[in-house]
């Protein structure tokens, strides 16, 4: 059917025709791939066009538009969830890659950002004068803005927090095209604070599962950053064994084993207790398994994951501890001597790891897990330390009935990685299949969301409309917001309601 | 090699966008952490290893055309194998040959390749060379001081800019083996190594050319094949085994470009420096002599579940590329003060002259070239140096355009300076 | 529909009040607000009891304006439509203390001295603002996002999950909160604030009460240092202490960190008053940095050894030599003042903001720490504008999320019994507050007239949040004339 040629004509004036496409092949490659493909796309269709704004105004003009004419639209940038696949006839891909510039306050520790920015590049930024940004588990090519929108989590969140906690002021354009701004946005030029005034309406841009650009497109967020040490790290290697080293008077990795996966946790809120490490990470073996495998191939792995079968000790905990004096050297010392002990105390073994960063400073390997699984998808959940063990025990239980065809992770319950020192955590099961598997990752899925709205877990919520008539009927509420917010529906239709 | 082939790598993106940035570890500056030049221009995921392995798809699966954005993404790429690379940091996908089958297929439906690449098509088939010069003409760049014998087990492989265009780079080089007592022999039969017809779909002319030059060298008798173009290193080592179905280690050649052969000599004690050469230079990887360099291995087999070959397949990741020797080189020169660019080695933005886009999308290619002498400048580097005379071509144009202040050498240049 | 009986049908004859002594205590509070006299106030003693009465409100339109503390400050529980006062304070239990997760959930009407002797009893200690009132709630503190004085932790409140009445009646829980068998028959423990769907705990936050009552939150606490080491470090000039905060802040130093200027500490420190008072005036520095180091929950001495030897550096750096534990003349008050600092105002006690001239009215904002100079030039010139004495304002910076921001907090000090006095106060406070917002204070809390001025201007952020109210508070009965609605 195709967007009426008065929309289009109108989106030409607005960013020029270099910047605007209805051409076939530019509209199919806007609208594949993504985390969760298969699974979270389903129904999706190819958008009519592709639009790439520069600025908060045209992006506003934009929204107009596809008002006026009753075109859904659905802001990306990086597109590196599946979430963005449009699914309504005539869509307007906006995608904001354009967007790209950014602005750091040096001395109050924040960063501006547009959509076009990935975290790389403002880490980059950040590490010439000491300070650091937080990098997604899901890697530094993701757009800053939009992962600290949608979860904004990885192991640095020990000490960071998780995505909630991040956020500044910003600008954001309405559904409707009107511009908001919050935070101290809101009647300053400046974006260095994020509440009010008054209510917070930061509590719309993200949530749990959240709006996923079914409230709108923020254009311009405030984030910030920390303080990190006044050392640089060296980059080395060539792709694909390139790492950082580490200054190793101030840097330090540590694997502990813990003879049970009940003592690993007591350990964590005892370093939680204790408030140190920069990194404190419960590790799945898997992953082990998939970063030696990183540059040999699946096949590598899977003979190694095979022979683990009757090898590995699925009783066993094991923790990844980054220790950082980022006061000084002598801070680090401490908080060896403190690790120690606590390792001790709760029966573990600790071991210095290799003075080397691969992945969580800048980078992040996730995407290795597609590798051997071409659809890797994770059952996500946030909450306490303990819940998460609960949980996945129980995800992992539900998992047996789909594996085979479902890789087998040996009844193991994922990963557990905790944030603000272990008062509260995340917890991921981790579900390796082939693109055949999809309906089975789907069915583990739903499974999944039964059994916990039978025991009280709280995953990250992506069907309000499974989850609500158990949760106060927040989908219903959801409704309110979308129809008063997007009353005419085209902000990534029907987010932040449940897809199809 | 034909475009189902790669069906399971076009399908495997997920579209993380790696593709598009150079390896974050790498990354120093906001500036320069990019590594796509069609993404970094026209920023449509189209215009990117992501967009072209779901176009691809959508051809194989009858649900696409080659529209006009499609071939513009298609034929802007410059096959720099950036994405390829970054792709398999984490991944087991063939990204690159996705896109040089894609091409391929373009040219077969009879969609491709541009005007400017028939042109070359036929200029070769006619003379042997892309310019079309005459061919009797290969060889008159030669100098009365080189001296190149006949049958011995090298053979200089100059190349059409070299022996066409930009007879310095050719001339340095044999001076630069006569000097260190060298023996190497010069070909008349030398034909165009076809790089410019792979490298835009052309299959079928290029087999042509793998076909005469082979012969040529079993006639001449040569193991080696001396190069100074990046652009016939990695066609010779790795496009011509792969057109014949066979890998890099089953052919009765080798293929070293003149950097890996004189690094050595210097290690040796056999080639030493006596000219000062005070330049702070910085050094631009060209792409197919570093992160495409590694040996083709020829894979056939099946796609199992869960990512499994059978047989297992050797992938190429970029790790064995030719990054140290160009630089222990320069570093050897004395006066001269080396610089590195933030995006060097394996995160070496494309220069431009890649897959014949300089002929058919000139503006953009001197873009991308513009772009590196950015780059080049920002390390306070007086001069660039490269390896490939194509490189060498486009960055000189860019810099005359730009009315840069940067020069523009080929490596051999400055090593016969540093020599004689 | 007769609402007093239908209150009292609702809570029981005894905890509905309607006599003008008792309404008349709800009817003002210690702020420079105009009085305005509810209907009824109402003593809920749970949460169905709360939403009843949300519902009754809704049935009859009769505003109702939440409070869970026994003391205001800030003009926010005045109902100034009148209607039904909701005191929450017979709501009082601490209901649990998670010590693994270090979470405690508490009822609206817990206050701080109570939870605090709760805590202790298991080494915890909740993040406290500067000396609550021993009558204020913890919770109220937490919802109006008032600031701890620990800038350490990379986020600015402790809030977890709540439950809460909406407007309409509907009881309703944030977070993990929401899940079956929460709170204490599911799996999940209460501890994630998010969702579900959206980020309900953020409307909540300093809404004064127009977006919903919440009955009980779930809070982060923390382990309370047993070993510390206090620091007051002098300063002339304001000028010189941002640079100081600045640079200890990012070197992630120790727990407490605030700013206090001569008058505020020696009303804080004063024994004996208004001797002692007088005297610490003139004897202490113009400016005091408040900075304790504390041992960590394992090897607390190492750990204060290594942030004095790096405090020690940055006070080299700053060529700041004087670097003593103790102020003169007070040698107890290294040990006492981090134990001091972690509790509530002591009940026995006249409130430290009380002293002098019986009450106070604070103006505060937030900045970032470069500008806090200028902005307290410009306080003092406007208050020599109005004759008030510029020694007599209190200062308090308090540095937030290592010194990213800081909460600005100046204060002042009036008879409340002097009319004439008032009203100075109140032109007074509101000739600052223009001048303030002209130099770009951010009023993150603007209460009282405030809300006007700062709504004014954030013109689009008020059109938003009048939607979201229009929504959850289609009667428009939960705190009416507050904030822009």
């Amino acid at each position: 059917m195709g967007i009426p040629r008065e929309a289009y004509d109108a989106f030409q004036s607005i960013v020029g025709s270099e910047w605007v496409s209805d051409d076939p092949a530019i509209c199919a490659a806007d609208y594949k791939g993504g985390a969760a493909t298969g699974i979270r796309d389903k129904g999706s269709v190819r958008p009519a066009c592709s639009i790439q704004p520069k600025s908060s105004e045209e992006v506003r003009r934009i929204v107009k538009v596809c008002n006026r004419f009753s075109l859904p639209y659905v802001p990306t940038s990086t597109y590196f969830s599946a979430t963005c696949a449009p699914n309504r006839d005539n869509t307007v891909m906006m995608d904001l890659k354009r967007m790209d510039k950014f602005d750091i306050d040096y001395k109050n520790m924040y960063a501006v950002v547009e959509p076009g920015v990935s975290f790389s590049m403002l880490q980059a930024e950040l590490f010439k004068r000491d300070l650091f940004t937080f990098v997604p588990g899901c890697g530094s090519q993701a757009s800053v803005l939009a992962n600290n929108l949608h979860i904004g989590d990885a192991p640095m969140g020990w000490r960071v927090g998780l995505g909630y906690r991040r956020l500044l002021a910003c600008e954001w354009v309405l559904p409707d095209g009107e511009l908001l701004k919050l935070g101290s946005r809101s009647y300053l030029k400046d974006y260095f604070w994020g509440e009010g005034p008054g209510p917070d309406l930061r509590g719309l841009l993200r949530g749990n599962g959240g709006p996923n650009g079914g409230l709108g497109t923020v254009t311009k967020l405030a984030v910030k950053v920390f303080s990190f040490i006044p050392k640089q790290l060296e980059p080395q290697g060539i792709q694909p064994k390139t790492t950082f080293k580490l200054p190793e008077e101030r840097m330090r990795w540590y694997n502990a084993r813990f003879p049970s996966l009940e003592q690993t946790l007591d350990a964590i809120y005892e370093l939680g207790r204790c408030e140190i490490g920069f990194i404190v990470m419960h590790v799945d073996p898997i992953f082990g398994y998939i970063a030696r495998s990183r540059g040999k191939g699946a096949n590598f792995f899977w003979q190694e994951w095979d022979k683990a079968k009757e090898t590995l000790d699925r009783k066993q905990g094991w923790l990844r501890v980054l220790l950082t004096g980022f006061t000084s050297e002598k801070q680090l010392v401490y908080e060896e001597n403190v690790l120690r002990d606590v390792v001790t105390d709760y029966g573990g073994e600790l071991r210095p790891a290799r003075p080397l960063d691969e992945t969580h400073l800048q980078s992040a390997d996730a995407i290795a897990a597609n590798a051997i699984g071409r659809r890797f998808y994770s059952i996500i959940y946030f909450e306490s330390v303990d819940a998460g063990l609960a949980v996945g025990r129980a995800d992992a239980k539900i998992k047996e009935r789909y594996t085979p065809p479902l890789a087998d992770t040996y009844g193991l319950p994922g990963w557990i990685v905790p944030y603000d020192f272990a008062h509260v955590a995340k917890q991921e099961l981790l579900n390796y299949g082939d693109v055949d598997d999809v309906e089975y990752l789907s069915e583990l899925h739903n499974e999944c969301r039964k059994n916990d709205i039978k025991i009280g877990a709280y995953p990250y919520m992506e069907d309000p409309d499974l989850f609500g008539p158990f949760c106060f009927n927040y989908h219903q509420k959801l409704r309110g917001f979308k129809a008063i917010f997007d009353p005419n529906n085209v902000s990534n239709p029907p987010k932040p309601l449940t897809r199809n | 090699m034909k475009l189902e082939d790669y069906i399971h790598d076009a399908k495997g993106c997920v579209r993380c966008s790696n593709c598009k940035f150079i390896d974050h570890i790498w990354v120093q500056s906001a500036r320069f952490a990019r590594q796509c030049p069609i993404n970094m221009k026209y920023k449509f995921n189209l215009y990117s290893a992501s967009g072209l392995l779901h176009s691809a798809v959508g051809i194989m699966e009858n649900e696409l055309e080659f529209t006009p954005r499609l071939l513009d993404a298609l034929y802007k790429c410059t096959l720099c194998g950036a994405c390829d690379i970054r792709c398999k940091r984490n991944l087991d996908l063939e990204v690159l040959s996705v896109i040089e089958t894609l091409k391929a297929r373009c040219v077969e439906v009879g969609k491709g390749p541009m005007l400017e690449h028939k042109v070359v098509k036929e200029n070769i088939e006619t003379y042997n060379n892309q310019y079309g010069f005459p061919h009797m003409n290969r060889l008159s760049w030669l100098t009365s001081d080189v001296r190149s014998v006949s049958k011995v087990d090298m053979l200089y492989f100059v190349g059409c800019t070299g022996s066409y265009i930009d007879n310095d780079i050719a001339q340095a080089a044999s001076k630069i083996l006569t000097h260190t007592n060298t023996e190497f022999m010069v070909s008349p039969d030398e034909w165009c190594c076809g790089y410019l017809l792979y490298s835009t779909g052309q299959l079928e002319a290029f087999k042509r050319q793998v076909e005469h030059n082979i012969r040529m060298v079993k006639e001449l008798g040569v193991s080696s094949i001396l190069v100074t173009c990046a652009q016939c290193y990695k066609t010779w080592k790795v496009d011509y085994p792969k057109v014949l179905g066979k890998s890099t280690d089953d052919m009765n050649f080798k293929v070293v470009h003149i950097v890996e052969y004189l690094a050595e000599l210097i290690k040796e004690g056999k080639l030493s420096f006596k000219n000062r050469i005070d330049m702070k230079v910085t050094y631009h990887d060209p792409c197919n002599l570093a992160r495409l360099a590694e040996p083709w291995f020829q894979w056939q087999g099946e796609h199992r579940r869960m990512g499994v070959l059978e047989p297992p397949k050797t992938f190429r990741r970029g790790d064995g590329g030719v990054y140290q020797q160009p630089r222990y080189i320069l570093t050897s020169i004395p006066g001269i003060e080396f610089r590195e660019m933030e995006r060097a080695r394996d995160n070496a933005l494309c220069c431009g002259g890649g897959a014949g886009v300089s002929l058919s999308f000139s503006d953009f290619a001197l873009w991308i070239a513009s772009e590196r002498l950015e780059e080049a400048k920002a390390t306070g580097a007086e001069a660039i140096v490269t390896a490939c005379p194509t490189g060498k071509r486009i960055l000189s144009e860019a810099a005359r355009q730009g009315k840069g202040n940067i020069k523009v050498y080929d490596i051999n240049e400055l090593i016969l300076k540093a020599i004689l | 529909m007769n609402v007093r009986d239908e209150l009292v049908g609702i809570v029981g004859p005894e905890w509905v009040f309607d006599h003008p002594e008792k309404l008349r205590a709800y009817a003002e509070d210690y702020s420079i607000s105009s009085l305005s006299m509810p209907s009824y106030v109402a003593q809920p003693q749970n949460s169905e009891e709360v939403r009843d009465i949300v519902q009754l409100a809704n049935l009859s339109r009769v505003p109702v304006v939440p409070c869970s503390s026994g003391i205001h400050f800030n003009g926010d529980t005045i109902p100034i439509e009148g209607g039904i006062v909701l005191d929450l304070r017979r709501m009082n239990r601490i209901l649990n203390i998670d010590e693994r997760n270090r979470a405690a959930r508490i009822e609206a009407g817990v206050t701080w001295p109570q939870l605090q002797h709760e805590l202790e009893r298991h080494n915890l200690m909740a993040l406290n603002p500067l000396f609550p009132h021993p009558l204020k709630s913890v919770l109220t503190s937490h919802l109006e996002r008032e600031p701890m004085l620990i800038p350490k932790f990379e986020y600015a409140d402790a809030l977890l999950t709540m439950e809460v009445i909406l407007p309409n009646g509907e009881l309703f829980r944030t977070g993990s909160a929401c899940v079956q068998g929460a709170p204490d028959k599911s799996v999940s423990d209460g501890v994630h604030p998010e969702g579900p769907g959206l980020g309900w705990w953020r409307l909540l936050q300093g809404a004064q009460g127009t977006m919903g009552v919440v009955t009980w939150a779930n809070i982060k606490v923390e382990m309370k240092p047993g070993v510390n080491k206090t620091f007051l470090i002098p300063f002339e000039a304001i000028t010189d202490t941002a640079d100081f905060i600045y640079k200890v802040q990012r070197r992630m130093l120790g727990e407490e960190c605030l700013l206090l200027n001569n008058f505020n500490l020696a009303s804080i420190l004063a024994e004996n008053w208004p001797e002692d008072f007088e005297a610490l005036r003139q004897t202490l520095p113009p400016w005091t940095v408040i900075l304790v180091l504390a041992g960590g929950w394992r090897r607390p001495e190492e750990k204060i050894e290594y942030e004095e030897e790096a405090l020690r550096e940055i006070a080299l750096d700053l060529h700041i030599t004087n670097l003593p534990p103790l102020l003169p003349g007070m040698p107890e008050l290294e040990k006492e003042l981090p134990e001091i600092l972690r509790w509530a105002w002591p009940a026995e006690k006249t409130f430290w903001k009380f002293r002098f001239k019986g009450s106070c009215q604070d103006l505060f904002f937030y900045t970032v720490l470069e500008k806090i100079s200028a902005f307290t030039e410009a306080i003092k010139q406007t208050a020599l504008k109005f004759a008030y004495p510029i020694q007599d304002i209190g200062f308090y910076i308090q540095p937030v999320e290592r010194a990213r921001a800081c909460h600005y907090e100046c204060s002042f000090y009036y008879n409340p019994e002097n009319e004439e006095e008032v009203q100075k106060i109140r032109e007074l406070f509101y000739e600052v507050a223009e001048t303030l917002i002209s130099m770009e204070a951010f009023f993150t809390r603007p209460y009282q007239g405030l809300a006007d001025m700062v709504y004014d201007r954030a013109a689009s952020y008020a059109i938003a949040l009048k939607k979201v109210k229009r929504w959850l508070d289609p009667n428009n009965i939960m705190s009416p004339g507050r904030l822009c609605f």
